[in-house]
């Protein structure tokens, strides 16, 4: 099922082209992801050992950051920490951007190296927001309740309990009927799988009421056609750094998860019915009188099969007269195409005015005639 | 099915299913409804010139519902392929289907009526086949996106 890699590829295949290539050459592109990420990537061949990559990302909470230009220090140390080996973070970060990393390859001798460098560069993304996700969970007063925003459209909230644990809630909107059924259908499972099932998950719930954590946020908010699915994220859940990370890209991408479901179920559908609709035109088709030529074919020769010889003979007379009349209709007609035309008058015309040449067609060679006369003697 | 060819009696050079336009009472039969309950039945009604089936299918929860429609629509939406089906159904109903003469002049009868009790068995079975696929898929992703946790 839906995968959603925390590494940025085509940040994987800008650096490794940029690495394989035989001369260094300058580098400035700049692209998104997930609709709201910017990277930029810039190197010049004067100075081609070092890379600069930028990243802005829009920031997770506006409560608990309100000023978005700039990271907070414990992400921006997170982030050295992460990348110490081979890059460092420039400061300030390049206009319009919140990070910016000096990269630096040249130490790491074996190539090797150098593939798991990219691949953990690519991954930026992801430690900066579960860095950021992580800060602010931290933050956090028991039993208070922040409002995420990682994709402008779809915020969703997370809250602490008295007893550490924390509790996502998503609320869910969809665009049709269509998804919505497809939605609650998956919800229903998550639901009973993540009460019993699946152990050592977190606890999932969906209602289509909010839940009390969100008590007095705005109506707007909180109005959706599919409910609110929560999580219920216990601390064994975030212990360590590598799991808290994962816990959180998990969670900022599940309302995306839940669209590429409901997306790759759709066309499943489709198919079937593809296929559905096929098998039933078939069957009209076989319906048709005309559609059953071959079976008519076959019953044709087995009743040709049933006659006797006599049939036989007549049928073969039959045909060689047909044959013979073929022949002669087509011997008619070549020596048609190769008589002269006649036109009536013609030679008359020919010889009253000179001017009128009339061209000498190829025709068939002329009989010789043999003028058989006795030669008067004087 | 005992079709024949029957021009309009109203309108000259006319010819059309007396089924559609009921213009003269004496050339219609009486409607047999078979129902199963109110969410499932048929209704078959009889003319001279034409027949008109009329099928509601079985729609017991919402996402029955979602995909009875979506599959009758896309079913509606290819209806040149099967040559009897209305693109638009009677109101009241999921689905109908209009033989005239000419169709019955066309195809064998017997395997008419045998495509139209396979079209209605088969929409019944795509149905729950594709219920039961969304939410076997749904149950496989669920699981799939909580191990991830673990």
């Amino acid at each position: 099922m839906a995968f959603f890699s925390s590494g940025s590829r085509a940040l994987v295949e800008i650096l490794t082209r940029m690495q394989s290539a035989e001369r260094p050459m300058p580098v400035d592109h700049t692209f998104f992801e997930f609709g709201s990420i910017r990277y930029h990537v810039e190197a010049s061949v004067s100075d081609h050992e070092n890379v600069y990559l930028s990243i802005s990302t829009p920031s997770l909470s506006l409560e608990a950051s309100p000023s978005s230009s700039g990271l907070p220090e414990a992400t921006l140390q997170e982030t050295r920490k992460t990348y110490h080996r081979f890059a460092e973070v420039v400061e300030p970060p390049r206009e319009g951007y919140v990070l910016t990393l000096k990269l630096n390859f040249s130490g790491l001798t074996r190539p090797k190296d150098r593939v798991k460098a990219i691949t953990q560069v690519s991954r930026l993304q992801s430690v900066v927001l579960s860095s950021q996700l992580k800060d602010m969970l931290g933050s956090l007063v028991s039993s208070g309740t922040m409002k995420l925003v990682y994709n402008q459209r779809e915020p969703f909230f997370v809250s602490k309990t008295q007893d550490e644990k924390i509790n996502a809630v998503f609320p869910m909107r969809f665009r049709d009927d269509t998804d919505l059924a497809i939605a609650t259908s998956f919800f229903q499972e998550l639901q009973e799988l993540g009460s019993s099932l699946v152990k050592k998950a977190p606890t999932c719930s969906w209602s289509p009421i909010p839940p009390p954590e969100l008590r007095g946020e705005h109506v707007h908010r909180l109005t959706t056609n599919g409910g609110f699915v929560s999580f219920g994220v216990l601390p064994r859940h975030v212990m360590g750094k590598k799991r808290a990370a994962k816990t959180a890209w998990i969670l900022l991408n599940f309302q995306a998860y839940v669209k590429y479901h409901i997306k790759c179920t759709r066309s499943h559908i489709q198919s079937r019915m593809r296929e559905r609709l096929e098998a039933l035109t078939e069957v009209v088709q076989g319906a048709r009188l005309r559609g059953n030529d071959d079976a008519r074919k076959s019953q044709a020769s087995a009743v040709v099969k049933k006659r006797g010889s006599k049939s036989r003979l007549i049928s073969f007379a039959k045909a060689n007269k047909r044959l013979q009349k073929g022949f002669r209709a087509v011997l008619g007609k070549i020596k048609r195409l190769r008589l002269r035309i006649r036109v009536k008058g013609l030679d008359r015309l020919r010889r009253q005015c000179q001017c009128f040449p009339v061209p000498k067609l190829p025709g068939p060679s002329p009989r010789r005639k043999v003028h058989r006369y006795h030669k008067l003697g004087k | 099915m005992c079709l024949q060819n029957f021009p309009c009696q109203e309108v000259e050079r006319h010819n059309k299913p007396e089924v559609e336009l009921k213009t003269s009472p004496e050339l219609l039969l009486n409607p047999v409804l078979i129902c199963r309950n109110e969410a499932e039945k048929c209704l078959i009604e009889t003319s001279i010139n034409s027949i008109r089936i009329s099928l509601k299918v079985k729609q017991a929860d919402e996402l029955e519902n979602i995909l009875a429609k979506k599959f009758l629509r896309f079913l509606s939406m290819r209806a040149e392929a099967f040559q009897v089906l209305r693109r638009k159904p009677v109101q009241g109903y999921d689905i109908s289907f209009l033989i005239t003469n000419y169709h019955c002049e066309d195809m064998h009868k017997h395997k008419l009526i045998d495509f139209i009790v396979q079209f209605m068995e088969d929409i019944d079975k795509e149905i729950s086949e594709l219920k039961l696929s969304v939410n076997t898929r749904g149950r496989l992703v669920a699981t799939e996106f909580l191990k991830q946790f673990i």
